[in-house]
């Protein structure tokens, strides 16, 4: 049954912009426009503030959970133009770093997969994404992608560590050749995406279809299928799903999910990459799933009894 | 737009009459006047009937009966009485008189509903309501100074007064006290009418420059208002629809003062009646004998009185806009599209370019639109879309705009619309490199509300801005786009300005509260607060005031002191956590109830057993087809001459490559891992054996073995090294020397004994197609990565032994990482970090001098240790599981 665990009372001051759970969903972190990050435990239905990590001197608009191989790791963005990147060391939380590279609101905040170590993907206002990289020693690696959007980035999100083409047999001397790759939206209603060659990021596509703002992307987590997929939304009400059965990543063709009546503000894949969570203006949430026709429905108004998930969302509200 | 409205059809001067009140009778025949002149309006040229009356009183109020059958009876009121007369066949007679009132009569009114009721308002503090027929009043109300009376259209129980600026509804049947109060206006209310169609709502007008439209429900707030300039005499609504005539008091007499309206759009009146010289004392509406329609009769201080006729057609239709008026207000914000409009020539001009595609249209409106007369679409140059999109579209836009036009709509938006969906589409199927323009920087952008979070594990996270907070702008407004924002401002401005702008605006004819024009700019604006305000409308409440505090002391502090003693207002909603795992195709019961065991029947068997128990009925089936699959009885002969494989049976490697393509489209990579693990288990790879002699324990060590005491802990930091570590398996021993890569594939294995070959392709014959291998062992990869998230960190490893893998590749002979800095290393001594490169697998001190090292696992040491080491053993003493001994020469 879909059911609500936990109603977590962030008290923040001000509007919340994130909540994210940690890789084992045991800790949940919240940034809001109080300028600060929450972090609490979340186990058995309980909300414990963990910590309260202030730094930020302005809005905070996102968060991410570092993959726990590398210890506890949170990295936050803000308006004030920082990207802040704290780690828990015997309990306490302290900064890790701070990256001040850009000239407006860093927007989107995304760890890479553990396989390429700790690297952070950042999206701004100012049209660039950075890419910081922990070298060891508390020194990080910073490279620049500038005017990658113009006018502004909004969402940045990798692909998991596939070897493209793995199904094709990997001469087996040869070390397994991750690439990698990355996905952004920006105002200039465009997605792209990105790839590392020979330590240098390139522009590897560019997806149009969106009339408006691109809001949020996200690439799907694998399943091991050599199929790659990615949800884009943005200011148009639109949904679009981009697929490349290519290997070489080149061919993208692109469904419409939906055409919302309002913004699309999210959207968020399952662990399985086969549900997508989508958030809209309308204050409502809705989860999609791809049939078996490869057809995507809304399954939150329709599955019986199981409790819609955007009643229930109305419900919460009512509450408060 | 004046000629089309209206036409003056008659005027008639009395200019001895001096008249100060006028009706018009439901057969919109005759009109009364001061003195009681009756005017035949079917030939008002005719002279006028003189009724003698007694009385040194002028008349206050004339009214006619509304009821045809009591069409002939009207009553008048002078000083304190009523006087009903009867009029028939051009000669009138006093009735009857009704005596009750103490003072003057302001204002009567028959019912609608009943012919003999008529109510009657007077400065003694009753409003009566008679019946004509016992000449008694039935009902007395108890009200100070009601200016005036009105009888509710749609219910026969209810009427308004007003008394100076404020309107009370009674109902007839509970005299006691009003059924509401409505405190309408600052100043007197010179005018009351109900609408025509609606219960609930009125119009009043006044002495505050307002006409106000009210629904009585909602007493607090009026549904919209009409702003003039001059205080309002009366305001009605006309008989058809959405209409409403206004008589003003101007500030100089000969300036228009009779203005039709559309209470849809109240920016501007849709017509003026000009003809009358002086203030407009009284106007009604004459019905047509022959026809639906209706004529206006106006009685103005010029002593004229005036029909006026308007057009049949527009009353059809309601207040339908003049094109003018459609240009004014269209929507046309679209991306990439420029309409110029040019309401004198009756045409516009749509330019659009979508992709590389320009298109320009003409669009021509004839006079008769939107009253069921299309316009016309034109392609003219330089549209460049091919001609059959032209005739497509032409085709849709005729549909469109005829569609609209039948029902006297307005269509140029629509097919604005559908022009711009039209080529959206096209260019979705064609290539598309649009140049798109873009405008100043805007920033920072509008970030996100509710928004969902990562769905981890069997979890969904999301959160919701709290109740009190509302979009404050309408959800059917589009979002501004970027050309649109720099229209209005340039440089760096948020859109919510521009949204809390349009919203004042919008306000108006929603009448919610307005917000203070004061706005300053912040991500909360984009929201605000609705909250149940006190009665007093000057207590209102911006959202921006508690934004720019930035302390949370000083916030409470001040909203105490603000008297608003309920609890502090919420600004940030509840973070929900859902459960959605009945939603997800992997389950995390199954994955701690799964079994990976060398029994294969026993493993199936429970498997099935659990699948049931979680209700995933179709998992029994699957498994208890896997455990027929792999029963002894059909595994493959070791001898290839026996009898075909059960693996090119239907029911072999094919049925089990439809399941595993079925559970990969529902993404149950759960399934899968567990499928494969299970089949592999089944059919060893011989290699495993030949190989490593004990295929589990080694090959789970190439993957870190995430222990569950780290998955409670949330924190496995400790497990870094291992991942970063390079696992060196080899497939094959690596012989010393010179060898190429492509020596170890498969593909170029040349296979010198014809029968080695034979039995090569004997072992292809397993049900898992061994070309599928490294597919597998991403879905297991995969599997045990969700299952690590699990914290069932030893299930993963169980999963984990049955990679096959692609081997990790053979890092060459000498460690080619440093042990410290783990940069690539030549020679003994790093290059980066200044340390001696290699560390003994024994005594973990640096190798200097002498040492040995296994090819294949790379480990190794001084060599007077690794001597003392292989003498009693024959694994590596790194434990990394290799056979040193075997894999090369020490």
């Amino acid at each position: 049954m879909v059911s609500v665990i936990n109603t977590v009372d962030t008290s923040h001051e001000d509007m919340i912009h994130d909540a994210q759970m940690d890789y084992y969903g045991t800790r949940l972190a919240t940034c809001s426009s109080d300028r600060t990050v929450k972090i609490f435990d979340v186990r058995n239905g309980g909300q414990i503030l963990v910590a309260d990590l202030r730094g930020h001197e302005g809005p905070v608009w996102q968060v991410a959970w570092a993959h726990p191989m590398f210890g506890n790791i949170l990295a936050s963005c803000s308006y004030d133009r920082k990207v802040i990147i704290w780690k828990e060391e015997n309990g306490t939380w302290d900064k890790m770093y701070e990256y001040t590279g850009h000239e407006s609101s860093v927007n989107s905040v995304c760890w890479g997969p553990y396989e390429f170590g700790l690297i952070l993907a950042c999206g701004s206002s100012d049209g660039a994404i950075s890419l910081l990289t922990f070298t060891g020693d508390q020194q990080w690696d910073v490279k620049k992608i500038s005017n990658a959007h113009t006018i502004g980035c909004n969402a940045v999100s990798w692909a998991p560590a596939v070897v493209p083409g793995s199904l094709i047999d990997q001469p087996s001397g040869q070390k397994p050749n991750y690439v990698k790759r990355f996905v952004s939206g920006g105002c200039d209603n465009l997605v792209k995406l990105w790839k590392e060659e020979d330590g240098q990021w390139k522009e590897d596509q560019k997806l149009e279809a969106h009339s408006d703002w691109v809001r949020d992307v996200g690439w799907a987590p694998s399943i091991g299928l050599p199929t790659s997929t990615i949800a884009s939304c943005s200011q148009d009400g639109r949904v679009f799903i981009w697929t490349c059965d290519d290997p070489a990543g080149n061919t993208w063709t692109v469904k419409l999910l939906h055409k919302f009546n309002d913004v699309v503000w999210h959207v968020s894949w399952s662990i399985t990459g086969n549900i997508l969570a989508v958030s809209g203006g309308d204050n409502k949430v809705t989860l999609w799933k791809e049939s078996m026709d490869g057809q995507w429905a809304c399954i939150s108004d329709v599955s019986k009894g199981q409790g819609a998930v955007s009643t229930i969302t109305d419900t919460q509200q009512n509450e408060q | 737009m004046a000629a089309r409205w209206s036409s003056e059809t008659v005027v008639v001067e009395f200019r001895d009459a001096q008249a100060t009140a006028m009706s018009v009778d439901c057969l919109g025949s005759h009109a009364v006047r001061h003195s009681l002149y009756l005017v035949n309006l079917d030939a008002p040229s005719e002279p006028s009937r003189k009724m003698g009356r007694h009385s040194k009183w002028d008349v206050g109020t004339v009214q006619w009966n509304p009821h045809r059958s009591q069409a002939h009876i009207f009553a008048a009121s002078s000083n304190q009485r009523v006087d009903l007369y009867s009029w028939r066949d051009g000669c009138g007679e006093t009735h009857t008189s009704l005596q009750g009132h103490t003072r003057v009569i302001s204002d009567l009114d028959w019912s609608w509903f009943d012919s003999e009721l008529l109510v009657s308002s007077s400065v003694d503090t009753y409003i009566y309501i008679w019946d004509t027929d016992t000449r008694k009043p039935t009902v007395a109300l108890s009200a100070v100074g009601a200016a005036q009376v009105k009888w509710n259209r749609k219910n026969p129980h209810l009427l308004a007064s007003s008394h100076d600026g404020d309107v009370r509804i009674w109902d007839k049947r509970k005299p006691n006290t009003a059924v509401e109060y409505l405190a309408a206006h600052l100043s007197k209310i010179h005018g009351l009418d109900w609408h025509r169609d609606n219960e609930f709502v009125f119009a009043t007008s006044s002495q505050d420059n307002s006409v106000r439209f009210w629904d009585y429900r909602q007493p607090r707030k009026y549904l919209s208002v009409l702003s003039c300039q001059v205080p309002v005499w009366k305001a009605r609504y006309t008989p058809f629809s959405s209409g409403l005539v206004t008589v003003m008091v101007p500030q100089l007499r000969r300036e228009n003062s009779l203005l039709l309206w559309s209470v849809l759009d109240l920016n501007s009146p849709v017509h003026a009646f000009v003809g009358h010289d002086d203030v407009v004392l009284e106007f009604q509406w004459r019905p047509q004998k022959e026809s639906r329609d209706f004529q206006l009769v106006t009685w103005s201080r010029d002593q004229t009185l005036r029909i006026w006729r308007v057009e049949p057609q527009l009353q059809k239709s309601g207040l339908a806009q003049t094109l003018q008026q459609e240009f004014s207000l269209v929507n046309l914000q679209i991306r990439n599209v420029n309409v110029e409009m040019d309401a004198r020539n009756r045409s516009c001009v749509v330019s659009a370019h979508f992709g590389g595609q320009r298109v320009h249209l003409v669009v021509n409106f004839p006079v008769r639109y939107p009253n069921n007369a299309a316009p016309t679409f034109q392609f003219v140059a330089p549209t460049t879309i091919p001609s059959a999109m032209k005739t497509k579209i032409q085709k849709v836009l005729m549909d469109t705009s005829l569609q609209k036009v039948k029902r006297n709509q307005n269509c140029l938006e629509p097919c604005v619309r559908q022009l711009v969906s039209c080529l959206e589409s096209d260019m979705e199927d064609g290539p598309a490199s649009g140049p798109f323009v873009l405008s100043n920087p805007v920033a920072p952008p509008l970030q996100a509300f509710p928004r969902v979070t990562n769905t981890y594990g069997s979890c969904l996270v999301y959160f919701t801005r709290p109740i009190t907070m509302h979009r404050s702008a309408p959800p059917t407004e589009p979002t501004p786009s970027l050309s649109a924002l720099s229209a209005y401002h340039s440089g760096v401005l948020t859109p919510m300005k521009m949204r809390s702008e349009s919203q004042n605006t919008l306000r108006l004819y929603s009448g919610s509260p307005t917000r203070s024009d004061k706005d300053t700019v912040s991500i909360s604006s984009f929201y605000y607060k609705e909250r149940k305000l006190p009665m007093s409308a000057s207590r209102r409440w911006s959202v921006q005031t508690l934004h720019d505090w930035p302390k949370s002391r000083r916030f409470k502090t001040k909203r105490e002191g603000a008297e608003y003693s309920s609890r502090p207002i919420k600004l940030a909603g509840k973070v929900i956590i859902q459960e959605i795992s009945c939603l997800l195709p992997v389950h995390k019961a199954l994955g701690e109830s799964y079994l990976n065991m060398n029994d294969i029947q026993e493993t199936c068997q429970k498997n099935a057993a659990a699948a049931l128990a979680v209700g995933r009925r179709d998992l029994a089936k699957v498994w208890a087809l896997a455990s027929a699959a792999t029963s002894q009885d059909l595994s493959p002969d070791s001898d290839p001459d026996t009898e075909t494989p059960w693996a090119r049976h239907p029911f072999g490697r094919h049925l089990l490559e439809t399941s595993l393509d079925h559970y990969s489209q529902m993404s149950d990579v759960q399934t899968l891992a567990m499928l494969c693990s299970v089949f592999r288990a089944q059919a060893p790879p011989p290699d495993c054996y030949s190989l490593y002699g004990h295929p589990g324990s080694r090959l789970h060590s190439r993957f870190p073995s995430y222990t569950s005491s780290s998955v409670t802990s949330g924190s496995c930091s400790s497990t870094s090294d291992s991942i970063a570590a390079t696992w060196t398996t080899p497939e094959h021993p690596a012989p010393w020397g010179e060898s190429s890569p492509d020596d170890y594939r498969y593909g170029n294995q040349s296979y010198t004994d014809p029968r080695e070959r034979e039995r090569e392709l004997h072992d292809m014959n397993k049900l898992l197609d061994p070309a599928n291998t490294l597919q597998f062992d991403d879905f297991k990869k995969s599997y045990g990565e969700i299952l690590y998230r699990w914290g069932l960190g030893d299930k993963r490893a169980d999963v984990l032994k049955f990679t096959a893998g692609p081997p990790e590749p053979h890092k060459g002979i000498f460690g080619l990482y440093c042990c410290h800095c783990r940069s690539q290393a030549r020679g003994t001594q790093c290059a980066v970090c200044k340390r001696l490169t290699f560390q003994c697998a024994v005594c973990h001190v640096a190798v200097r001098g002498s040492s040995n090292f296994c090819l294949s696992c790379g480990h190794g040491g001084h060599t007077g240790h690794m001597m003392d080491w292989f003498r009693r053993q024959d694994e590596c003493p790194a434990g990394c599981g290799c056979r040193c001994l075997l894999q090369s020469t020490f």
